[in-house]
């Protein structure tokens, strides 16, 4: 009898905890990426580019002049930091090599994250100025290099530029596509275009808003900057795309929202059938037990008094319902959130809410059955 | 103690209009009294006895139960008055089924003070000689055993009035003889008994016997009580 609340509560919590979890996921994985959640991406070419840009596929419009303006020339910015990277590039340190992504960024890149080096320090703008070869590795990079050994002070080649090691990231995880971000290494900006790549555009500017809360302004503000700087006519789209996390992720949590609502609506479904079931079992065992309501009746007990106990009856069985399909749903939870690599969800609202909606299943569709047993003629149940 | 003037009730019976149960009934009981009550099946003997425990109202008279009128009481002050002040014993016993000997002795106390007094459900217990059954369920019990417990029930309150409908009628001779003995002596004690039967046997034990027929009370005559036990 407690099937249909079982089935509905524990669909509706997994259905909710995981909506929450995804979100927050996604959340993370862009924080991941970028170090704060408050922080826009520019790159070059009116979004045409697919995948991740590097200095091959980007056209070369977006240049350090831009970054330079949208840093000095913007209020609603508060940092600017320049990315130029590249994939398959040989990274060798004696006879052991591998190809991480290599990125140059700027010093300010450390200003926009925080926490970012483990171990050792993070190039300075000096050392960006003077063109200095030195490397920042993350984590899958410094553990195939330097298994078990130490990596700080070593000198590696990236195609066969020596640079010397002097930082080691802390892991960031997985970023939104799911691949890892630790395959990296980073050098000063300065380094990599003039030494390494000899590029003077940009793959990738990250500009962090002043105030999280108008991101969309900031937005338009470094979209006008660019359309006036590249001579953009009016009519013209963009050379250039901007990402807006913040409303990616709106777009994230939307997609996942139809789906969402079916499935909500099955499980609200099910806990009405869940309550209807209820409400036929309460009546039958209404009409099974007049007798004891007779004898109830007799001994002192006010219709209120016949009410309440059947209604409590009916909210007994509903809430157990609902907590055994807590714990079906938070098993189930474990399972969805293993397979799909989800990290360890631990959000309790969603349970807590749904043995609210049992208790109150229990009330609704437990009251006409308890109205019913009040209604119950103690004379004549008596008499049988 | 117990007054009755003019009690009347009516029922309406589908087309053939009414039909009188009880037609202007008075009398009174003083407290410590032992009324039989006998008639026919039909003479309205049930009626009065649902009236004299408040499970109905009178359509018209004016009943007093240990000084309260409970003319134009509301169901929860009807409750109140059965749970404090009446004690029934029924024909078919009426113990909850799947309960314990101990539970449907602390029923009413459940109504009255919202918790049990387990001391005092096992002394109502061991007054009718079962306080070794406590824990039984009242289907484990034999028929007078479950009698006796229903008399316990009736008594764990204190009430005024115990009403007994026919308590002997599902008994054989010796568990109805063992529940009349526990009724006389609670009579000897000056309690108020109001025993409803056709049973020539029965009646004898009671100190005041009625009969009634066709609603009407049309003999009320004192009797010597048969304290002994067992029929005249």
């Amino acid at each position: 009898m407690m099937m249909g609340v079982l089935v509905g509560i524990a669909s509706l919590a997994v259905l909710s905890s995981l909506g929450e979890a995804t979100k927050r996921e996604t959340m993370q994985r862009f924080k991941n990426m970028l170090g704060t959640s408050d922080a826009i991406i520019v790159r070059p070419g009116g979004g045409r580019t697919r995948g991740m840009p590097t200095l091959v596929n980007v056209p070369p419009t977006l240049t350090f002049e831009d970054a330079n303006a949208i840093a000095t020339e913007l209020p609603e910015i508060k940092a600017v930091a320049e990315v130029q990277n590249a994939f398959d590039i040989d990274v060798k340190y004696r006879e052991r090599s591998t190809s991480p992504a290599i990125f140059g960024v700027s010093p300010r890149w450390l200003a926009l994250r925080s926490e970012v080096v483990a171990d050792g320090v993070f190039f300075t703008a000096g050392q960006n100025d003077s063109l200095a070869r030195v490397a920042v590795l993350g984590l899958d990079v410094s553990k195939q290099m330097f298994p078990g050994e130490e990596a700080l002070g070593k000198t590696i080649r990236i195609a066969d530029v020596p640079f010397e090691v002097i930082g080691l990231l802390k892991s960031r995880g997985a970023g939104p596509a799911g691949a890892s971000l630790d395959n990296v290494v980073l050098i000063p900006i300065g380094t990599a275009s003039r030494r390494l790549f000899h590029r003077d555009f940009l793959t990738m500017l990250i500009a962090q808003v002043r105030n999280p809360e108008r991101n969309n302004e900031a937005t338009a503000a470094v979209a006008a900057l660019l359309r006036r700087r590249h001579h953009i006519q009016p009519q013209a789209l963009d050379d250039f795309a901007i990402t807006n996390p913040a409303a990616t992720m709106g777009h994230v949590t939307r997609a996942g929202s139809t789906l969402a609502k079916i499935l909500t609506g099955v499980s609200i479904m099910a806990l009405l059938i869940g309550g209807v079931v209820i409400m036929s079992l309460m009546s039958i065992a209404v009409s099974e037990r007049r007798k004891e309501i007779g004898v109830r009746r007799s001994v002192g007990a006010a219709r209120r008094d016949v009410v309440l106990q059947f209604l409590f009856e009916a909210v007994i069985v509903s809430v157990a319902g609902g907590m055994e399909g807590v714990v079906v749903g938070w098993s189930g939870l474990q399972a969805v959130t293993r397979w799909q690599r989800l990290p360890p969800i631990l959000i309790w609202q969603p349970f807590a809410v749904a043995i609210v909606l049992s208790l109150a299943i229990g009330i609704v569709f437990g009251l006409y059955p308890a109205w019913r047993a009040s209604r119950v003629d103690p004379i004549e149940a008596l008499r049988s | 103690m117990i007054e009755l003037e003019g009690i009347s009730k009516m029922y309406a019976r589908g087309e053939h209009g009414v039909v009188q149960a009880l037609q202007s009934v008075s009398f009174c009981i003083a407290a410590g009294e032992f009324v039989v009550v006998r008639g026919a099946s039909g003479s309205g003997k049930s009626t009065l006895l649902n009236i004299l425990g408040c499970l109905d109202l009178p359509t018209a008279g004016c009943y007093r139960l240990d000084g309260e009128d409970v003319a134009g009481y509301s169901d929860s002050q009807l409750a109140r008055v059965r749970n404090a002040k009446v004690g029934f014993i029924f024909q078919s016993f009426n113990l909850l089924p799947r309960t314990t000997a101990l539970e449907n002795v602390e029923i009413p106390m459940v109504y009255s003070q919202g918790t049990v007094d387990r001391r005092r459900a096992l002394a109502a217990l061991d007054r009718v000689g079962l306080v070794g059954r406590a824990s039984h369920f009242s289907s484990e019990l034999s028929g007078g055993e479950q009698q006796r417990v229903a008399v316990a029930r009736a008594l764990i309150n204190n009430p005024a009035l115990i009403l007994a409908d026919e308590p002997t009628g599902n008994l054989d001779l010796a568990a109805g003889s063992e529940v009349m003995g526990l009724l006389t002596n609670l009579y000897q004690e000056g309690r108020t008994i109001l025993l409803v039967t056709h049973d020539d046997a029965v009646a004898a034990y009671a100190s005041r016997e009625m009969c009634l027929c066709d609603g009407i009370v049309v003999s009320d005559r004192a009797r010597v009580a048969n304290l002994g036990g067992g029929a005249p």
